[in-house]
């Protein structure tokens, strides 16, 4: 496999974000209650990751040692602010179920890692490749995740307003357990180990 | 990679980076600043129309924090740049303003609607953190719907004297809305006092 290609599927699979690296877990707990909130938090992530990804690995030259996380820092509050003013201007309802978690991807530790252990060493392209694979990875995590807590939590799966389907009987008496933070923590710990005991083989 | 620079170089950089990141933010702040306050007027305009379909259009007193609602009658469009204005010489269809109360998971932000003779027309939740499934029910029609045409001294608990039946399993999202309810109608009454004095 080219250098380029396990830059990109690393983020997926084999250091997965959220199920093998344990990172930016506080949006993912926080946000990952519908799919829709899961389909705005990975475009945000993805804008974010891959325009700090870039900047990063442009600038790494010349980035002094000594103030290389403040300056990732300005880089991603910037553009975490963008993003931000962008949802409120063009996608409000997005940005009001969003809430504070935009403003929260300023601390992910999933870019700021990324930054840091990455962008900072490697060349544009793999910066983006991996900024990409991390981004899917991020995103199918917090997809499972609300899938399992809208289903179940609610008894319905509705993306956007459309209704895709419905579970008679769960419905009138959903298990709105899941729907709160102790009901992620059920989830994404049972998703672990699931992961954990399907991939035990490949992992040693 | 020669990284390790010394002397001011760090700041001469790190300062860079921040004129760059003030001058994009500015751009982008520019850009987005107007329709970002259009929508939040339009968030507001939408939430006050289920109270008062008659509503056309409103104003709101910065200093105050009271929104007078005009119908039509009010409104007047400028064919030339769309945008609409309030004559506030015609008499206000009704007031509305937004409380909190003290919930279960947090601050309830509620907003209440007036008639012109200051009875409540109703309450809407706009902001809740209360638990999915039984504080949360506090949006419901059911629970909102008791709350047209109360008294001020009926904005309690029917279990502490007034008349607001409680949600089963959610006794203090209920009194927190009942009672925020209430205070907001308390620190409202003299502004509602002047305002219906200017108004007439």
């Amino acid at each position: 496999m080219s250098s380029l290609a396990k830059n990109f599927t690393n983020g997926i699979v084999r250091s997965n974000p959220t199920f093998i690296l344990l990172l930016g877990l506080c949006p993912t707990l926080a946000v990952s209650t519908s799919l829709d909130n899961a389909i705005g938090m990975t475009g945000a992530v993805l804008f974010v990751l891959l325009a700090a990804n870039v900047i990063v690995s442009l600038i790494r030259r010349w980035i002094p040692n000594r103030v290389r996380i403040p300056t990732f820092i300005v880089i991603i509050a910037t553009l975490v602010t963008i993003v931000d003013l962008g949802l409120q201007g063009f996608a409000w309802s997005l940005s009001q179920s969003l809430g504070m978690y935009i403003p929260l991807i300023v601390v992910n530790c999933i870019i700021l890692g990324r930054a840091e252990a990455f962008a900072n060493r490697n060349n544009v392209r793999n910066s983006v490749a991996d900024a990409i694979g991390m981004s899917i990875g991020f995103g199918v995590a917090i997809l499972l995740i609300s899938l399992v807590r809208q289903l179940l939590g609610t008894g319905t799966l509705d993306v956007f307003n459309v209704r895709l389907f419905s579970v008679p009987g769960l419905i009138d008496n959903p298990a709105s357990i899941l729907l709160l933070p102790m009901g992620a923590f059920f989830v994404i710990g049972l998703l672990l180990a699931l992961f954990r005991w399907v991939g035990v083989s490949e992992c040693e | 990679m020669a990284k390790e620079r010394t002397g001011s170089y760090p700041i001469v950089f790190l300062t860079l980076v921040v004129l760059v990141s003030v001058i994009a933010l500015t751009v982008v702040n520019a850009v987005t600043e107007e329709r970002i306050a259009a929508n939040k007027r339009e968030a507001i305009k939408q939430m006050l129309a289920t109270l008062f379909p008659e509503m056309a259009d409103f104003v709101y007193a910065e200093e105050t924090g009271l929104y007078s609602l005009y119908d039509e009658r009010a409104v007047s469009v400028d064919e030339e740049t769309g945008e609409s204005s309030v004559d506030q010489s015609f008499p206000a269809v009704g007031y509305a303003f937004m409380t909190n109360g003290k919930g279960y998971g947090g601050e309830i932000g509620i907003l209440v609607g007036l008639e012109i003779d200051r009875t409540l027309r109703g309450i809407r939740i706009i902001a809740h953190q209360e638990t999915p499934g039984l504080g949360s029910k506090i949006t419901k029609t059911d629970f909102l719907g008791q709350f047209a045409g109360l008294a001020p001294d009926q904005l309690l608990l029917a279990r502490d004297g007034g008349a607001v039946d409680a949600i089963t399993g959610a006794t203090i999202s209920s009194r927190a809305v009942a009672e925020g309810v209430a205070a907001g109608l308390v620190d409202m009454s003299a502004i509602l006092g002047a305002a219906e004095e200017g108004g007439q």
